[in-house]
C-alpha cells in the first residue's frame, strides 16, 4: 500500500513505493495544492503525478471520513480516482474543492418557505427579549403578515407583465399621492437634520447655495414638486407650452445667472436648456421615488416663484383648458382632506393607533414603489450624460420661465399643500421622526432601495411595539 | 469513458438601486457607480443566493427582485445537483451562516463568488466584488458605514437551503 506523506518533498524522487505509477515516465516534483472545504482550507504537498485515489487516501487521515464520502472538484470537473492531478492540469498553488458527503447518503434538504419576519435574526431577537414588548406583540405582528400577503400577492404574479404596465403612470401617481410620503418629504426639519449629519452633504450644499437655500427656507417645496410630478399630463403640457413661453422673462428672480436670457445668443442657450429640462423632468418622472431630489427641489422652488411673479400672458385657451381639466388637483385635495378629517376624529388617546396607521400606509407605499422600481418605462427619452450638479442651475432657470405660464393652475395646489402641512397628523409624525433621527435617516435610505425597505418592513412590528410602549409611559 | 454531464452555471446580477446609483453616485459619493449589485448563482434549475437569512434558493428569477438586470455566463460544471446541495449544506453551516452576513465584507456577492469558483473554477466579475471597497473608499461611504453595517439584505421569496436543524 502506498503511504501518503504530506508536507515533504521526499516524493520528488521518481516513482512511488507501491509501484502503481512505476510505469509512468514522469519526473515528479513537489506540488502544493490547496484543498478547500466549505469551512476552511489546507495545504498539501504532493507529487504532481499522484493519482486522485492516492490523493484521497491522503485526505482521509485529515478529514476523518470514508473514501466514498470524498468528492474532489477542480475547475468544475469531478476528479475521478484513476486520474492523476497533473492530467487534470492541477499545478502548484491550485485549489481543489473537497465535498465530504454525509454518511447517510443524500441529505434531506429543507426547502421550507419561512415567514419573512422570522427570517431576520435581529427581529427575532428583539421579539424574544424584553417581556414588556411581548405584551403588545399581537398588535405589531398582526400587521406584518397582512402586509406580506399583500406584498407577495400583488407583486409576484406581475413579474411577467411588468413591461406591459410600463406606460401606465398610475402606479407612480398612486405612490406619490400617498400622504405619508408627502408628509415625510415635506418635513424639512427632518430632511435638514438628516443632511446636517453628513459633512459631505453640507459641502455639496455650500458649493450649491441654491440647493441649501431651498432646503432651509422652503419647507413645502418637495411636497409641491411631488404634486407636480404626479401629474404626468401636466408636465407634458408644460413641456409643450414652453416654446411659446420662451420669450417670457422674469427678472424678479435675483439669481444672477438668469441674466443669460438678456445676453446675445442667450436664447439659443436657453433653447438647448429647454431640451435638457425636458429630458430631466421626464427622467425624474421615470423614477418611482421622485427622481433626483435636487431636480425635484428646483422644480418645486419654481412653483413658489411663480406665485409671486407677475401674471404671464395667458397661454392659448386650448392649453389652459387642458391644464385646468386635469383631475390631479382634485385628487390632491381629496387625499389631504381625508387625512385632516382623520386627525380631527382621533383624540390624543388614540395616538398610538394613529401612528400605526401612518406607518403601515407608508410601508405599503414602499411595497408599491418596489413594484414600480422594476419597471423600465420605454417611452422615456434617454437621459443625456450630463453631470447633475451642472444641470441644476440650468434647470432652475429653465423651469422658472417654462413653468410660469401654468401659474394659475398650480396656485390652487399651493394652498392645498398649506392645509396639508399644517394638519395635526403631520405634526405627530414629524415629532416621532424628530425624536428618532436615526430612524428618520434610515427611512430616507429605505426609500431609495427596495431591499432596504423590505427589511424595514420586517422590523416594523418591533418598531410599533416600541412606539406603543413609549406612548404608554408618557401617558 | 462516457462524456460527463455538463450543467450550465449562470450568475444573475441585479441592481438593487434600479438605476439610482448610476445617477446619484456622482453627487452622493463623488464617483461613478454603475449599480448596487446583488448577485445569485443559477445552476440545476434553481437560483441560489446568500442573505441575512442564510443560503436560500428559489426558481430562477423567483425573488421579489423580479428578473435579473443581467445574466453572466460563468461556465459549466460537472458537479451534480446532489453534490452541490451537499456543498451548500456544509457552506450553510460554516462560512455562510445567516449570522455571518455582513453587507460589506460577507454578502451575497461573496457567496456567488465562492460558489462560482467551486462550480467552475472562475470568479465572478470584479466590478461586482469590488463594489464595497469602492463605496467605503469615499468619505461619504465612511460616514455612512455605521448605518450601512447594520443593514442586511434578504431578498424575499426564496426558501432556505440546509438541514432542517441547521438554522436554529
Amino acid at each position: 500500500m502506498w503511504h501518503a506523506i504530506s508536507r515533504t518533498s521526499r516524493m520528488s524522487q521518481s516513482g512511488c513505493p507501491s509501484g502503481l505509477l512505476a510505469d509512468k515516465n514522469i519526473s515528479s516534483s513537489a506540488t502544493r495544492v490547496i484543498v478547500k472545504t466549505a469551512g476552511n482550507q489546507k495545504d498539501f504537498m504532493v507529487a504532481d503525478d499522484i493519482s486522485v485515489r492516492q490523493f484521497k487516501e491522503m485526505l482521509l487521515a485529515h478529514f476523518q471520513c470514508q473514501m466514498d464520502q470524498l468528492v474532489l472538484v477542480f475547475m468544475g470537473c469531478l476528479l475521478k480516482d484513476h486520474d492523476t492531478l497533473s492530467q487534470r492540469g492541477i499545478m502548484d498553488g491550485h485549489t481543489i474543492y473537497l465535498v465530504i458527503k454525509s454518511k447517510q447518503g443524500s441529505r434531506s434538504l429543507a426547502h421550507s418557505f419561512r415567514d419573512l419576519p422570522t427570517n431576520d435574526p435581529c427581529h427575532r431577537d428583539r421579539n424574544t427579549k424584553g417581556n414588556s414588548s411581548r405584551v403588545h406583540q399581537p398588535t405589531g405582528m398582526n400587521q406584518a403578515p397582512v402586509e406580506l400577503a399583500h406584498f407577495v400577492g400583488s407583486d409576484a404574479p406581475k413579474v411577467h407583465t411588468q413591461n406591459l404596465e410600463v406606460s401606465h403612470p398610475e402606479c407612480k401617481a398612486q405612490m406619490l399621492e400617498n400622504p405619508s410620503i408627502q408628509r415625510l418629504l415635506s418635513n424639512m426639519e427632518f430632511m435638514w437634520q438628516f443632511i446636517s449629519e453628513h459633512l459631505d452633504t453640507q459641502q455639496l450644499m455650500q458649493q450649491n447655495p441654491e440647493v441649501s437655500r431651498l432646503l432651509l427656507d422652503n419647507s413645502e417645496i418637495l411636497l409641491q414638486t411631488l404634486e407636480l410630478a404626479r401629474n404626468l399630463a401636466m408636465i407634458q403640457e408644460i413641456m409643450q407650452i414652453q416654446q411659446p413661453s420662451q420669450n417670457l422673462e422674469y427678472p424678479l428672480n435675483p439669481q444672477p445667472y438668469l441674466g443669460l436670457e438678456t445676453m446675445p445668443g442667450g436664447n439659443n442657450a436657453l433653447g438647448q436648456n429647454y431640451a435638457d429640462i425636458n429630458d430631466q423632468m421626464l427622467n425624474s418622472m421615470q423614477d418611482p421615488f421622485g427622481g433626483n431630489p435636487f431636480t425635484a427641489l428646483l422644480a418645486g422652488q419654481v412653483l413658489e416663484q411663480v406665485q409671486s411673479s407677475p401674471p404671464p400672458p395667458p397661454p392659448s385657451q386650448e392649453q389652459q383648458d387642458q391644464l385646468t381639466q386635469h383631475p390631479a388637483t382634485r385628487v390632491i385635495y381629496n387625499s389631504s382632506g381625508g387625512f385632516s378629517s382623520n386627525t380631527s376624529a382621533n383624540d390624543t388617546l388614540n395616538k398610538v393607533n394613529h401612528t400605526s396607521k401612518a406607518n403601515t400606509a407608508m410601508i405599503s407605499t414602499k411595497g408599491q414603489s418596489h413594484i414600480c422600481a422594476t419597471r423600465q418605462p420605454a417611452w422615456i427619452p434617454a437621459l443625456p450624460s450630463i453631470e447633475l450638479t451642472q444641470q441644476l442651475q440650468e434647470e432652475y432657470k429653465d423651469a422658472t420661465v417654462s413653468l410660469s405660464s401654468s401659474r394659475q393652475t398650480l396656485k390652487g395646489d399651493l394652498q392645498l399643500s398649506d392645509e396639508q402641512s399644517s394638519s395635526q397628523i403631520t405634526g405627530g409624525m414629524m415629532q416621532l421622526l424628530m425624536n428618532n433621527p436615526y430612524l428618520a435617516a434610515q427611512i430616507m435610505l429605505f426609500t431609495s432601495m427596495p431591499q432596504l425597505s423590505e427589511q424595514w418592513r420586517q422590523q416594523l412590528p418591533t418598531f410599533l411595539q416600541q412606539t406603543q410602549i413609549s406612548d404608554l409611559l408618557s401617558a | 469513458m462516457e462524456p460527463p454531464n455538463l450543467y450550465p452555471v449562470k450568475l444573475y446580477v441585479y441592481d438593487l438601486s434600479k438605476g439610482l446609483a448610476r445617477r446619484l453616485s456622482p453627487i452622493m459619493l463623488g464617483k461613478q457607480l454603475e449599480g448596487i449589485w446583488h448577485t445569485s448563482i443559477v445552476v440545476h434549475k434553481d437560483e441560489f443566493f446568500f442573505g441575512s437569512g442564510g443560503i436560500s434558493s428559489c426558481p430562477p428569477g423567483g425573488t421579489l427582485l423580479g428578473p435579473p438586470d443581467s445574466v453572466v455566463d460563468v461556465g459549466s460544471t460537472e458537479v451534480t445537483e446532489e453534490i452541490f446541495l451537499e456543498y451548500l449544506s456544509s457552506l450553510g453551516e460554516s462560512l455562510f451562516r445567516g449570522e455571518a452576513y455582513n453587507l460589506f465584507e460577507h454578502n451575497c456577492n461573496t457567496f456567488s463568488n465562492e460558489v462560482a469558483q467551486f462550480l467552475t473554477g472562475r470568479k465572478i466579475p470584479s466590478y461586482i466584488t469590488d463594489l464595497p471597497s469602492e463605496v467605503l473608499s469615499t468619505p461619504f461611504g465612511q460616514a455612512l458605514r455605521p448605518l450601512l453595517d447594520s443593514i442586511q439584505i434578504q431578498p424575499p421569496g426564496g426558501s432556505s437551503v440546509g438541514r432542517p436543524n441547521g438554522q436554529s
